[in-house]
């Protein structure tokens, strides 16, 4: 059976790959023309003579469908993180249409798209509510940062695909991937403003994934039979607060200088902030307003029940190792 | 009392990254409001009129014309479309202001002044630093005589390739900036180039332009050009290892003035007054007060919230716009947009890898490293 993968030079593509080698899988990457390969290469150098590396434009409905075939397992990851709105749906929304069409006019026997946790509209729901697979989709999402924004019409375009091509997708949302070169420090957990970490609240649970766990659900969604249609959460198990994380940072002398926002002052800093945005005309980016800081740092509870149900997985990695591994010496310096 | 006039109606084609800067500053204005965005892409179209509140969201430009009829139409476009789309929406009777480069070459800037001309309409660039407030503040300290007669004008733009753009086009050999005449240069040294040209009288001034490729990048990534007028001399220095920075010194009979768009600061330079070692004590003396200044009129401006990245643009468009319903001359006149692009064909035409010693004009120095096709792809982003 062929996998194929986009956002096989990622961080989380290059564990898929990884982990489908493992499984003795044949596996395609189609990259872009401009992706730099020295990753990838290096972290998959036991299995490199057998992974097909293809540079395909994957905006190009065309080029794409000649490196699809009927009955390949897509796995769909290559997406913008970063820059403005426009770059990313450039990155993210773009190359899903084209991708997708050429999917289903090659009639694969699965898509798995890789959306994000973010596109739920948390705003609409209240503290201590369990964000589940039933919780609406973000209704504004032009509101909310461009990444989100970008993966809900991701999502929306793959779902207009499936109701009109059948395709049969399954999509994957998970949380925030965090894991050896990345770190575990989000925007789950304040803003990063130079050296100073302002951290927002502290009592909300974190929605974290570690890198390999999610990788190894994701090529779980490939394979598991009777999942068309479905949508799955990825989050690991005994998720940590905000202020659980940092205390571990600190315990491991690598905690950055924080100024703390107490929960309850969020909102009304934020309206403030939105306040002087409007009121100046755009002279303070808008990067803070209630309807953003409701959805990123109110207190919830996440659920990956239905995720282990559907997939048979757990994650293997408990949070515990999975912070070890992230925040070693090792970890941090490796790219 | 004059009655006061309906605000103009702008379309703007091609929603990439500069577009959200143009509908950010229309949206400031009382004179114009923004009712329509077109792309290929429906989706990037899709996200700016979804951010911006525009529900005449467009694939095809020519449908938007004819449903939205708008007064004025942006073109944000890549480079290699700008002259087709110019000249069409100007015979179509719109009102239009393109992003720079105006055109690829001085040719087709002619053909798009002669379709204004025709049409009656009128047509303006991008060359909204002209506009920003701290280059508005330098013109006026250089026109009272602040320092003495014009000699030398120098340009910096530090433009590092790990930006959003520069990366995306550095990283990708088929980006539509890398196939244009001029290759990347081609898309950003308007902006320091005209804040040079609008000190410097010469129609043709001697030129001496050279390129280097810098960390390996398998392009020409850095350009230095040196324009030499009658009196006026001019240098540009476009640099891709620096931090991102807009600086120009115009230096003058009696001082220098610095302007840095992005500090939003104008101080003056000039030799002290008292003789020797108290000299050395006068000057830091003079820049310490310059910089006070500054940074009170900067608070000030703060406090009015009048400190934005983008100001300029904002008074370009507001020119734009005061000059359509008054029927005055462009904002930036014809011949200014004719001169500029001249000079960059000049310049793309004749410069050379550095470390070449001259031989004469060769039209191929900057097309040896780049495809000189021309772009045929029309992407709007």
């Amino acid at each position: 059976m062929q996998a194929v993968v986009t956002g096989a030079t990622g961080f989380l593509g290059r564990r898929l790959v990884q982990s489908l080698c493992d499984d003795g899988c044949a596996v395609r990457c189609l990259v872009r023309p401009s992706s730099d390969l020295s990753a990838l290469r290096r972290d998959l150098a036991p299995h490199w003579s057998r992974i097909d590396v293809r540079r395909v434009p994957l905006d190009n409905r065309d080029a794409c469908r000649d490196e699809l075939n009927r009955g390949d397992i897509l796995f769909h990851l290559a997406a913008g993180l970063t820059g403005s709105a426009s770059t990313l749906f450039l990155n993210t929304v773009i190359p899903t249409r084209a991708l997708l069409s050429a999917a289903a006019d090659a009639e694969v026997g699965r898509v798995v798209l890789v959306s994000s946790l973010g596109v739920y509209g948390t705003s609409q729901l209240g503290r201590g509510d369990t964000l589940t697979e039933e919780t609406p989709l973000e209704s504004q999402p032009q509101l909310r940062d461009p990444y989100t924004f970008s993966k809900v019409v991701q999502e929306s375009v793959a779902a207009e695909t499936r109701e009109q091509r059948g395709l049969p997708l399954v999509v994957i949302r998970p949380g925030v991937i965090f894991g050896p070169g990345r770190g575990v420090l989000s925007s789950r957990v304040g803003l990063q403003l130079g050296n100073i970490l302002v951290r927002m609240g502290g009592t909300q649970t974190l929605p974290y994934t570690y890198v390999d766990n999610c990788a190894s659900a994701i090529r779980q969604a490939g394979f598991a039979q009777g999942i068309e249609g479905q949508a799955l959460n990825v989050i690991d198990d005994d998720l940590p607060t905000a202020a659980q994380l940092l205390r571990r940072l600190a315990r491991r002398k690598q905690k950055p200088r924080t100024v703390w926002v107490p929960g309850a002052c969020i909102g009304p800093l934020s309206g403030l902030y939105e306040w002087y945005h409007r009121y100046s005309k755009g002279q303070v980016p808008g990067v803070i307003t209630r309807y953003r800081s409701s959805a990123l740092w109110k207190p919830l509870k996440y659920s990956n029940a239905r995720a282990k149900q559907h997939l048979g997985w757990t994650p293997t990695i408990s949070f515990h190792e999975a912070f070890e591994r992230a925040t070693s010496e090792n970890g941090q310096n490796r790219r | 009392m004059q009655p006061l006039q309906q605000p103009l109606r702008i379309a703007l084609i091609g929603c990439g990254q500069i577009a959200d800067a143009h509908l950010q500053e229309i949206a400031k204005l009382r004179c114009a409001r923004a009712v329509a965005v077109c792309d290929l892409h429906r989706d990037l179209a899709y996200q700016a009129g979804a951010r911006f509140g525009i529900e005449a969201i467009y694939n095809d430009h020519r449908r938007m014309l004819q449903e939205v009829r708008p007064d004025i139409v942006h073109v944000t476009t890549p480079a290699h479309t700008h002259h087709r789309l110019a000249v069409e929406l100007l015979q179509h009777g719109c009102h239009t202001y393109v992003e720079k480069p105006l055109a690829l070459n001085a040719g087709e800037v002619g053909e798009i002044i002669a379709a204004a001309n025709a049409s009656g309409r009128m047509v303006c660039v991008g060359h909204d630093q002209l506009f920003d407030p701290a280059w508005l503040e330098c013109r006026h300290r250089i026109d009272s005589g602040e320092i003495g007669a014009v000699r030398h004008v120098e340009s910096v733009l530090g433009y590092p390739l790990s930006g959003q753009f520069g990366a995306l086009a550095s990283s990708d050999p088929g980006h539509w900036v890398r196939r244009l005449p001029g290759g990347l240069f081609h898309n950003t040294i308007s902006h320091p180039l005209y804040r040079i040209t609008e000190l410097l009288p010469d129609a043709e001034p001697q030129i001496d332009a050279r390129w280097f490729a810098r960390n390996n990048a398998d392009f020409p990534s850095d350009l230095r050009v040196e324009l030499q007028g009658g009196a006026v001399t001019g240098s540009l220095l476009f640099d891709t290892a620096i931090e991102p920075q807009r600086i120009t010194r115009v230096y003058g009979t009696q001082g220098c003035l610095t302007v840095d768009l992005d500090a939003q600061t104008v101080e003056r330079r000039r030799a002290p007054k008292l003789p020797g070692a108290f000299g050395r004590l006068e000057t830091p003396w003079r820049n310490w007060r310059q910089s006070a200044r500054c940074l009170r009129r900067n608070v000030g401006r703060f406090l009015r919230s009048d400190l934005h990245y983008f100001a300029g643009m904002r008074g370009l468009i507001e020119a734009f716009c005061n000059a359509i319903q008054a029927g005055g001359p462009p904002p930036i006149a014809y011949t200014e947009m004719r001169r500029v692009t001249h000079l960059m064909d000049r310049i793309f035409a004749e410069m050379q890898p550095l470390g070449v010693q001259p031989v004469g004009v060769q039209p191929s120095g900057c097309r040896t490293a780049l495809d000189s096709r021309p772009p045929t792809a029309v992407s709007t982003t």
